[in-house]
């Protein structure tokens, strides 16, 4: 998965994010705004009411006192005239609470002006009749009542009252109307903010999910990537044990096959030098006829002495046959150090626990006669024991303590220290002398096959070095020298602790 | 010895056979040696045309083999002579120049009877055809089986 994705997934994850918040946000504060609503507008429906209540209560005080007063003016009866008075006490108190309720609305405060005006008008007509009656004039009140009756102050007054009532029932219908409308809009924002919501947390598991996927896929790429990977070591680590058997096969047979001529041209040089000293004695023998007697017989005491030219012929041909005589003994060697590299390379190892210190003491005592010779002293410092092969590490340290004699400065006493310690699971040795040093020029060379350094004054086929590195090598090990000319040489071999066969087996 | 014993020379580089038969005749052996240059006409001579190694009946055999031929490994002879009634008794000597301890070892197991690698050192190698030949004089030979 690209970063680029990975980004873009993260983004829209934050922005789920703060579309949820943002919408819980809007769907709290608008309920919040839509309830408050809700309420005042429940209030006015109460209101409303409330308004209507007062005018009937109004209008039934006003009846009230009007019965009442009726009554009182026919019967004369206290009882009337103390519910009339109660009635007219009563209107007042009613009409400035309606006063009071319809300040908010400038039509009905209109009406409310009338209404009390004109209920005014009819309270003076009840306090004059009531007069009139205290007064003992009865038929002055009725007069006065029939007057009213006639007048409109009655009617205004219910007029004005039912045109009150109707305003406020048609209030009352808008305002209810109003109360639902906030009421469905409470309602319908909440279930859309709550669907949004809902469709907001599917979003969010669906990308979870998806990245979840994903992840899933490229851990399983991951896996797939790492077996492909071993098995492509695998393959190449094959081919390579393959090839380099196919170069030891070639290397085993190149050199086997070419000792087979080797031995005829051998044989018939020596079958010649032969010949060739048959055929110059016999030259001698013809040509050293003494004067008198018979010739000598050739092989009586050994050789005839050939003079002058023959002499010279018998010598270059010897020569001769000495050169290829050579030639022949060194390409047998080389030969020979081919095949017993090839014949190392295929011997199967077999990891021992060895007493590294002890084995080489054993081999500094067989090679004591050259060190004396070369005036050299070795010291054996404590070396950590490891697992491996004693064979092979054996040729290491004898080659490598060999050199070291072989190579001295002359004059100077020799002294070859070999030491040894361990680091992570690894020994590590190093063989120093204060010989003669390579120089760093041929640090690589000396490990090559037939290749030497320094002055030739020693014998030598150079193998050695090339035979300790493959060993060292095929024991999982690593080599390298440091060294100077004229500075004396370190070379410093690690190897494994435990030498594993597993690991090397298919070598073989 | 009843019967003259022949040297049979399987041997496919003439030069190295010709050293051989000089050097043996230089020890003194007269015997016949018949040579063959391959691993064919050598078995077609040991087990006759018929393959089953009668015409070799009764004859007195030494045989010098190399391991190194063109047309079969002499690993291969070897076993046949050995699984063979009428030459298993021959005694064979490996002449080669292999001196690889697997196949020495292989070779004594299939019933070999010496094995000698040849020396590249020719007065090495003319010492050791020439002790040959010196056991060649002495050794008794059986008649392959009647």
């Amino acid at each position: 998965m690209t970063a680029e994705a990975q980004r873009r997934r993260a983004f829209w994850q934050i922005l789920l994010f703060a579309a949820g918040v943002l919408v819980l946000t809007v769907i709290s504060a608008g309920s919040v705004y839509l309830v408050n609503k809700a309420r005042s507008d429940n209030k006015w429906v109460l209101h409303t009411i409330e308004v209507e209540n007062q005018v009937n209560a109004l209008l039934l005080e006003v009846r009230r006192a009007e019965s009442g007063a009726r009554g009182y003016l026919l019967t004369q009866g206290t009882d009337f005239k103390a519910d009339h008075e109660k009635a007219v006490a009563a209107i007042i108190p009613a009409l400035d609470r309606l006063t009071r309720l319809s300040t908010d609305n400038p039509a009905q405060r209109d009406n409310v002006e009338k209404l009390s005006a004109a209920i005014e008008t009819r309270l003076d007509q009840f306090a004059r009749e009531m007069d009139f009656v205290r007064q003992g004039q009865p038929e002055k009140a009725t007069a006065l009542l029939s007057e009213a009756a006639a007048g409109d102050t009655t009617t205004k007054i219910s007029s004005v009252a039912s045109a009150m009532i109707r305003e406020e029932e048609r209030l009352f219908r808008l305002r209810s109307v109003n109360a639902d409308q906030s009421q469905t809009l409470a309602a319908s924002m909440t279930g859309i903010g709550s669907g949004l919501v809902v469709v907001l947390t599917l979003i969010s598991i669906w990308l979870v999910r998806r990245s979840a996927r994903i992840r899933d896929e490229a851990e399983a790429r991951l896996r797939e990537a790492n077996v492909n990977l071993e098995t492509v070591v695998d393959e190449r680590t094959s081919d390579l044990r393959e090839a380099n058997n196919e170069i030891q096969r070639f290397a085993y047979i190149v050199s086997h096959d070419l000792r087979s001529p080797l031995v005829n041209i051998m044989g018939f040089t020596s079958e010649l030098e032969e010949l060739g000293s048959d055929i110059f004695r016999r030259i001698g023998s013809l040509t050293h006829v003494p004067a008198e007697g018979p010739p000598v017989a050739p092989g009586t005491n050994g050789e005839i002495a050939l003079e002058g030219p023959d002499k010279q012929l018998s010598e270059d041909f010897s020569e001769a046959l000495g050169f290829i005589k050579s030639s022949i003994a060194k390409m047998d060697r080389l030969i020979s150090a081919i095949l017993n590299l090839t014949r190392e390379g295929r011997r199967e190892f077999q990891p021992v626990r060895i007493d590294t210190r002890e084995l080489i003491e054993a081999i500094v005592s067989t090679l004591a006669h050259q060190a004396a010779e070369a005036q050299a002293e070795i010291h054996v410092e404590p070396l950590p024991d490891i697992i491996s092969d004693r064979l092979a590490l054996e040729q290491i340290f004898s080659n490598l303590i060999d050199n070291a004699i072989k190579y001295l400065k002359k004059g100077v006493p020799g002294e070859i220290r070999i030491r040894g310690r361990t680091k992570l699971g690894y020994a590590i040795f190093e063989i120093s002398d204060n010989g003669r040093g390579i120089d760093p020029k041929d640090h690589q060379r000396i490990f090559d096959l037939f290749r030497r350094a320094g002055t030739q004054d020693k014998p030598g086929q150079g193998i050695g070095l090339a035979h300790v590195r493959a060993l060292v090598r095929r024991l999982g090990g690593t080599m390298s020298v440091s060294s100077e000319l004229n500075a004396g040489s370190t070379f410093t071999i690690t190897l494994p602790m435990t030498w594993n066969a597993s690991n090397r087996k298919a070598d073989q | 010895m009843t019967q003259p014993v022949t040297i049979i020379m399987i041997e496919d580089d003439e030069g190295h056979a010709r050293l051989i038969e000089r050097n043996i005749r230089r020890s003194g052996v007269n015997n016949e040696i018949i040579a063959f240059g391959n691993g064919t006409d050598a078995m077609k001579h040991l087990f006759g045309t018929d393959g089953t190694g009668l015409v070799q009946k009764g004859k007195a055999l030494l045989i010098l083999l190399d391991l190194n031929l063109p047309d079969m490994t002499g690993i291969d002879i070897l076993k046949q002579i050995k699984e063979n009634k009428y030459l298993k008794a021959s005694p064979v000597v490996v002449l080669t120049t292999t001196d690889d301890s697997q196949e020495i070892k292989r070779c004594y197991e299939l019933g070999c009877n010496v094995y000698i690698t040849k020396p590249v050192n020719y007065e090495n190698f003319a010492n050791a055809i020439r002790q040959l030949g010196l056991f060649f004089s002495v050794i008794q030979v059986p008649s392959a089986a009647t």
